[in-house]
């Protein structure tokens, strides 16, 4: 690992958003950035079994398994102890809010977005790790 | 802390409201009133300015342009993609986004980057993404909505010479957008509303 390297995993079933957010991310100033991705919570349970991370950004809304069972999985599996969660996603009532920080997120960007709102919510959090 | 949706979502914590006992019995009352609320609210939810807010809303922000209703267009594009995001819970319905070949090129270069010179896998979903994103976006503009419906996966279909019908809706909203040269066609069309 480079100094000061952030690595980051992008939990989204849209490669497309995934793209974006990776380039939110750059454009917050995440510099070195080593980016992981996965299409659902499954995939994001392996990667996490192999590789290290920094900060965690998923979607909720995904198929095989949503983000607020990938985040409950990630506690009873003990997995990314301390490792920030972000949720980036298009639910943005106050239940699901309520629901996520329950699971552990400790930050949540409704879609759409800008990367101005990316930095401001990711950036202290990255920060304060 | 979290952008776009009320601080009082996080203020109510701990106060036992997801917990069995008190707090869910006030919880579930609150829904039953909400659903109440929701059949005779039909005319707020249907109301055509929140889609018109949520496409300027998805469209500034990711893509970085402004929208404008259009006039329906003399002749649709032969070759199109239609996304569909579906609506589940107190509401059942979908969100439909629809556009020519070009135009949903032009919209995945805008996301990505990228530049498209047929309709490939990113393309098609990136259009989801959009649709994803509009359904989200137009269901946050009421709070029963957001608190009692949910957003299905996106689904994509390309082709030609096809259209979509919805047999005997609640309602229906259907508009034409245009940005630069580009046109699309958004719908929200509602099956069920309890």
């Amino acid at each position: 690992m480079g100094m000061n390297e952030i690595r980051a995993l992008i939990v989204d079933d849209s490669s497309v958003m995934r793209k974006i957010v990776e380039r939110a991310l750059r454009q917050a100033g995440l510099d070195p950035l080593v980016v992981h991705e996965a299409a659902n919570g499954n995939e994001g349970l392996e990667v996490l079994k192999a590789k290290t991370v920094d900060l965690i950004l998923s979607d909720i809304n995904m198929p095989a398994m949503d983000g607020l069972e990938f985040l409950r999985q990630i506690r009873a599996q003990n997995l990314a102890s301390g490792v920030p969660v972000v949720m980036i996603t298009t639910e943005s009532s106050e239940e699901h809010v309520k629901e996520a920080i329950q699971a552990g997120a400790r930050g949540y960007i409704r879609k759409p977005f800008t990367a101005e709102q990316v930095k401001d919510r990711v950036l202290p959090l990255v920060h304060a790790g | 802390m979290f952008n776009g949706v009320r601080r009082s979502a996080i203020a109510g914590l701990g106060d036992g409201a997801n917990k069995d006992g008190v707090g869910s019995v006030g919880v579930k009352e609150e829904r039953r009133l909400m659903a109440i609320s929701l059949r005779e609210s039909v005319q707020r939810v249907s109301d055509p300015g929140n889609l018109d807010a949520s496409v300027e809303e998805v469209f500034g922000l990711m893509l970085g342009v402004m929208c404008r209703r259009h006039q329906a267009p003399v002749a649709l594009e032969k070759e199109s993609v239609t996304a569909v995001v579906g609506f589940g819970g107190l509401l059942s319905g979908a969100c439909v986004f629809r556009s020519g070949a070009k135009a949903a090129m032009d919209i995945a270069a805008k996301m990505t980057g990228m530049e498209f010179t047929y309709i490939d896998d990113t393309v098609k979903d990136g259009i989801g993404e959009i649709c994803n994103m509009l359904a989200g976006a137009w269901k946050g503009k009421v709070p029963e909505l957001a608190a009692n419906v949910g957003l299905s996966v996106p689904a994509v279909i390309t082709g030609r010479d096809y259209n979509l019908h919805v047999q005997a809706p609640e309602f229906q909203i259907h508009h034409f957008y245009r940005f630069g040269e580009d046109v699309f066609e958004v719908t929200i069309v509602c099956d069920g509303i309890q």
